[in-house]
């Protein structure tokens, strides 16, 4: 069905112009229904009721696209430090999005924050604003997702010019003092057209290319040369989005951490300790705070000091201190579980073995050949069990493990 | 034009639509249990059995049906299914949905309308029979005695795929938690697995709850329960299991409001090294893409990122600011 | 405005509770109304009997209260008293020292024994061999709503003045009667149906359902059957499996003409083979044990309304009985085999008003049975429309007559002042008019505005 549209918009379409110039004697509004066709996909059942599209056809569009999306398994920098500067001039306040171009950033930064913490535990993030032509710091770079929104939530009003050079020498600032293992990262979400600075925007941008900070942009109302350029240089990504639906899925590709250049981050191997969580109601003196404390806190493996939070660096010795829960939860990125392939079902599989009747993962029906379940029947390619669309769709984009694989023993190495 | 949208978003975003939170009205449960079925730990467990307070599997077999058949009464609308976990595979043996669709089309006719009239204690037993046949012969096969831990992370996995195909279904749906009664040792080759399925019942909300029935405790499952918010325990007399479950396990999510239930005694957050999976409490850590390293290597296995020689650059929380070279 | 007597699930158990003592324990010897009790309490009230199910020694109150958390203690007074309404909860107690309870040793022993087998069914089925032709799930089910349709219908006929176009069930017409649903003159012939009889066409299917089978039970007790076995009964039936038969000959002479009687309500079919007859329990059925709780939420319930902001209401059904019960109170303007279509207007809601259905009746009806294609929207029936009807029951309201005092001829304009304000702040004033001098009062506060006036006249006159 509606396809969503798969380059970012404004960097490179020439072919647009002339598409444009077809459908110059049409509204915008007639337009997206004439590309789209999609009454097209709509088809009559047996009892008259409409049913849009096939349900194959649906689920095999579905798995396209997310493996259009996701590339091959690339190195990425997982400990990221991103300021995300967002432009509080009076552009933002526009109508052209409802209700306004700001409530709708607004939304989408925080959607994009609590994402970002989800996939990016270890990285930290930053608040900027720009506002009468001056950049401000909001939050300073930190890993609480709740802290950085209630900021954010109070200080939501626009006014004045925009000014891209304060707004990067401002980030800049900050991001080169953070360790050489962390990826540098500037995403700008901006509002105006122009941009009010006091000196040489370029400047900026070389120097942000010097300090291997990769800016990226996403647009709200139109491109612009100054933000194509900033991003070319530095390596980022820039797109500008065409309504509010489309704003918020380029928001939140930025969630993803990006493939890491190989120059960006010094790779280094970093001494960590994974210390042991204290049983509810015991009583210790927290080395942090130097308190008393009575119940939770965690204990440093080297010099058995007592801290209150992870992540931190142990007081008393230095050790780098995080929860191994939070490492965890990146490593679906570096093992990812293989694309499961379509099986098809009229022709015998492979002729040795039966197909199996129901999905491994979550025991439901699978389709058949004549059988009146619809749908497609994937296998994993590793273990050759069966899988069903939604089961497919779990396991890549929620659990990151295949059932199959882990549900037998691999020959001891 | 916005139906095909909400198709179209149905289909992409399922998992999102899971985060909502779901209000704890009633006590509509579904119950997955995860039953360590695990050859070498029972047979090891009976021969070093010392007698009067540890339990046999025949024991604890009864005490878990009884368990079950407790959850079976408590709501009509209740779901139950049981997952073995073997050394070799793990399988369903039970669910509550199978006889009501998934049966359908299996077998001739009677035979289907029989399986009906069993109770739900007789399928499982029938299902374990099965499949500790199926273990131990795949025991004889393998001529290595060495190998003793579960595969907890497949029934896991299983059971999440389970959990989210009972959530695809038109609201209201039951309440669902993970029992797991785990025996053996943790197996650290199944570190990221398990975290992975940990993290995936967090952000559906499924408490996951663990009862050890081994000697030892379980680091994985401590954490599961530390992270999901499900109970985590070890009965200090395994003869008395049934007493334990009817008294914690038995409690659904929404009595757990109200109820005083035993507190977490601490939990081990030791993570596990890729190089020789041993469970370490410190470690070294690759910036590019956190792998866990027992030592310090000159490249990184899983990335491939090549670690400067500079000692500086490891021995971090001193003074970060490095030399350019 | 009279009261709708709305009996929920909650009141049917408070039926079973009323029973008296001896009946409840002779309940209790049956392990399926053990089972179908214990489901149907509230889930602290069955963590409770979970946990003492081993237990065979007293439990002190105390202890039991340790339970719980501190902040929970009112859930649990409720839950215990319920388990002690029901005798579940048995008060052992020796002298008046400390309260101490055990579980009823009946109730204790069957659900035991429950633990141990695992549940099974309550009959044998009877083997496919002898019997004839089973109908299929979608048969059974159609049947069974069919003849649930069949039976409301007998009541909107009576509504829609025509008159019974079937000769009205004398057993059916005496329930309605009995629950107030009808009119039960002695001289009409024709009974014609009651405000309370429409607001009960607009509830949900299972508090229709428990309704009926809460006045059937009652006049059960009339005609002499023994309530106590056939709660017993009724309570048996939802766990016997949807769609198979089961030999009648198994039953009670009691039990089998129960069965017949809720076959009418589509509770069972009663088929005749060659020399058995058998019932087959339908999904209704079912529904009775799974409502017994107050787990609301889990009713299956078929949306087929869709309310579009400009009044109009499109109800995907062809059912006689939900496009009758949306004719209470909607004008109907066409009709598809598996649509129809009207529209809200005022005529059609003053007219619904008329009959005796409140705005919030109606609301409710269009908010519960909304369509599953716009059941998740916030608010599922648009609140110009939900207002719009509440607007239109206020207007039938404009005019409220309550008993007043008027107040005039004042001799100072303080003296009015001060009285209109004493009057608003004893929240009795209804109106004022300074140019006149003229106060209207709520007729319940004269005394005090007649004494207030009083001090004020000893006041003034002192001061002078």
């Amino acid at each position: 069905m509606m396809e969503a549209p798969a380059a970012a918009y404004g960097v490179e379409d020439d072919g647009d112009m002339e598409a444009e110039e077809a459908g110059r004697d049409m509204e915008a509004w007639e337009r997206a229904y004439a590309d789209d066709r999609s009454w097209e996909a709509l088809v009559e059942d047996e009892t008259g009721l409409l049913q849009a599209q096939d349900k194959v056809q649906q689920q095999r569009q579905h798995r396209r696209r997310v493996q259009a999306s996701s590339g091959l398994h690339i190195q990425r920098g997982i400990i990221r430090y991103l300021y995300l500067i967002i432009d509080l001039s009076r552009a933002a306040a526009e109508m052209d999005f409802r209700p306004s171009r700001l409530a709708v950033v607004a939304n989408c930064v925080e959607a994009f924050i609590r994402e970002f913490f989800d996939q990016n535990p270890l990285s930290h993030l930053g608040i900027i604003t720009i506002r009468n032509g001056i950049a401000s710091r909001l939050t300073d770079l930190s890993g609480s997702p709740e802290a950085h929104i209630k900021v954010l939530r109070g200080n939501l009003e626009c006014a004045g010019d925009a000014s891209i050079q304060n707004a990067l020498d401002l980030s800049r600032s900050f991001l080169c003092q953070v360790p050489t293992y962390g990826h540098r990262e500037v995403m700008l979400i901006f509002s105006a057209l122009g941009t009010c600075d006091p000196g040489d925007v370029l400047e900026s941008v070389r120097n942000c290319k010097e300090e291997n900070i990769r800016c990226s942009v996403v647009g709200v109302a139109a491109e612009i040369y100054i933000c194509k350029l900033l991003c070319e240089k530095t390596g980022g990504i820039y797109s500008v989005a065409m309504n509010e639906a489309h704003l918020k899925e380029l928001v939140l590709e930025h969630v993803a951490p990006p493939p890491a250049l190989a120059e960006a981050a010094v790779a280094s191997l970093v001494k960590m300790g994974f210390p042991q969580r204290g049983a509810e109601g015991t009583i210790a003196l927290c080395a942090c705070h130097r308190e008393v404390k009575i119940g939770g806190g965690y204990t440093c493996p080297r010099c058995k000091a007592r801290v209150c939070e992870l992540p931190t660096e142990c007081f008393i010795c230095g050790l780098t201190l995080v929860s191994s829960p939070h490492l965890a939860r990146s490593y679906h990125h570096l093992f990812p579980v293989p694309v499961f392939e379509e099986v098809p079902l009229d022709a015998k599989f492979s002729g040795i073995q039966e197909l199996s009747k129901v999905c491994y993962g979550c025991q439901q029906l699978l389709p058949l050949a004549g059988s009146k379940v619809t749908g497609v029947r994937l296998v994993c390619p590793r273990c050759n069990k069966h899988f069903c669309f939604d089961c497919d769709v779990y396991i890549h984009e929620s659990l990151h493990n295949c059932p199959g694989c882990e549900s037998f023993c691999e020959p001891q190495t | 034009m916005d139906i095909l949208n909400n198709i179209e978003s149905s289909v992409g975003n399922k998992h999102l639509l899971l985060y909502i939170m779901w209000d704890l009205a009633d006590d509509v449960s579904l119950v997955i249990v995860v039953v360590d079925v695990n050859p070498y730990f029972w047979v090891e467990k009976a021969n070093a059995s010392t007698g009067t307070s540890d339990i046999d599997f025949e024991q604890f077999l009864q005490h878990v049906l009884a368990f079950m058949n407790a959850i079976l009464l408590l709501n009509h609308m209740n779901y139950l299914a049981v997952i073995a976990t073997g050394s070799d595979s793990c399988s369903f043996l039970y669910e509550s949905l199978a006889g009501e669709s998934v049966s359908d089309g299996e077998g001739k006719p009677p035979s289907k309308r029989m399986n009906k009239h069993h109770t739900p204690s007789a399928k499982i037993v029938r299902g374990l029979k099965d499949f500790v046949s199926k273990e131990l012969a795949f025991k004889t096969e393998r001529k290595d005695n060495g190998k003793r831990y579960s595969l907890l992370s497949g029934s896991l996995s299983m059971a999440l795929c389970y959990v989210q195909r009972i959530l695809r279904q038109d609201p209201p749906h039951p309440h669902p938690r993970i029992l797991c009664f785990q025996g053996s040792p943790d197996a650290s080759q199944q570190y990221i697995a398990v975290m992975n399925a940990i993290f995936s019942a967090q952000r559906l909300m499924v408490p996951i709850d663990s009862c050890m029935v081994g000697s030892q405790h379980s680091a994985f499952l401590q954490q599961a329960a530390h992270i999901t918010g499900g109970i985590y325990m070890k009965p200090p007399h395994p003869e008395g299991l049934f007493e334990y479950l009817m008294m914690v396990f038995a409690t659904d999510l929404h009595s757990r409001r109200f109820l005083q239930l035993p507190r977490p005694t601490g939990v081990d957050f030791r993570a596990s090294c890729f190089c020789h999976k041993k469970t370490i409490d410190t470690g070294f850590v690759c910036s590019v893409c956190l792998s866990i390293f027992c030592k310090h290597h000159k490249e990184c296995s899983t990335c491939g990122a090549s670690f400067s020689q500079n000692k500086s650059s490891f021995v971090t929380g001193q003074k970060r600011k490095l030399s350019t070279n | 405005m009279p009261r709708l007597r709305v009996v929920s699930r909650a009141t049917f158990m408070d039926m079973v509770a009323s029973l008296p003592a001896s009946k409840l324990d002779r309940l209790y010897d049956s392990h399926w109304t053990c089972q179908a009790i214990l489901r149907s309490l509230t889930p602290l009230a069955k963590q409770y009997v979970m946990r003492m199910l081993y237990i065979d020694a007293p439990i002190p109150n105390k202890s039991l209260q340790e339970w719980v958390l501190p902040d929970a203690t009112v859930k649990h007074k409720v839950a215990i008293d319920k388990l002690e309404q029901l005798r579940i909860l048995v008060d052992v107690s020796e002298r008046k020292k400390e309260v101490t309870y055990r579980l009823n040793p009946k109730l204790q022993n069957q659900l035991r024994s429950v633990l141990k087998s695992g549940g099974g069914i309550p009959r044998d089925p009877m083997p496919s061999s002898i019997v004839a032709r089973l109908p299929t799930a979608t048969e059974l089910e159609n049947y069974a709503i069919q003849q649930w349709e069949l039976v409301i219908l007998q009541l909107v006929n009576s509504a829609s003045g025509e008159g019974p176009t079937a000769p009205l069930n004398k057993f059916i017409q005496h329930i309605f009667q009995k629950a107030g649903l009808l009119t039960s003159r002695e001289n009409e012939t024709t009974s014609r149906i009651t405000e309370a009889g429409f607001q009960f066409l607009l509830l949900e299917r299972s508090s229709q359902l428990w309704q009926i089978i809460r006045e059937y039970v009652s006049a059960a007790e009339e005609r002499g059957l023994d309530n106590g076995e056939l709660i017993g009964f009724l309570l048996e039936l939802g766990f016997h499996i949807v769609g198979e038969p089961y030999n009648m000959n198994t039953l009670t002479g009691m039990q089998q003409k129960a069965v017949e009687e809720l076959a009418i309500l589509g509770l069972a079919r009663v088929q005749q083979g060659m020399k058995d007859r058998w019932f087959i329990p339908t999904k209704l059925a079912a529904s009775l044990s799974t409502n017994l709780s107050e787990s609301s939420s889990w009713q299956p319930t078929e949306g087929f309304v869709v309310v579009e902001t400009n009044f109009r209401v499109y109800g995907y059904t062809s059912s006689k009985l939900q496009t009758e019960t949306l004719r209470l109170f909607v004008r109907l303007e066409y009709q598809l085999p598996n649509l129809v279509v009207g529209s809200l207007t005022k005529e059609s809601i003053n007219s619904a008003f008329a009959s005796g259905i409140n705005a919030e009746q109606i609301i409710s009806f269009l908010q519960k049975h909304a369509h599953p294609h716009v059941a998740p929207k916030v608010p599922t029936v648009p609140e110009t429309v939900s207002d719009q009807i509440r607007l239109w029951e206020t207007d039938r309201n404009r005019l409220q007559l309550l008993p007043a005092y008027v107040y005039e001829d004042f001799p100072s304009m303080d003296i009015f002042q001060a009285v209109v304000a004493y009057a608003r702040d004893i929240q009795g004033l209804l109106w004022e008019d300074a140019s006149t001098r003229r106060v209207v009062v709520r007729g319940e506060l004269h005394e005090d505005v007649r004494s207030f006036l009083h001090r004020q006249n000893t006041a003034s006159s002192q001061r002078k």
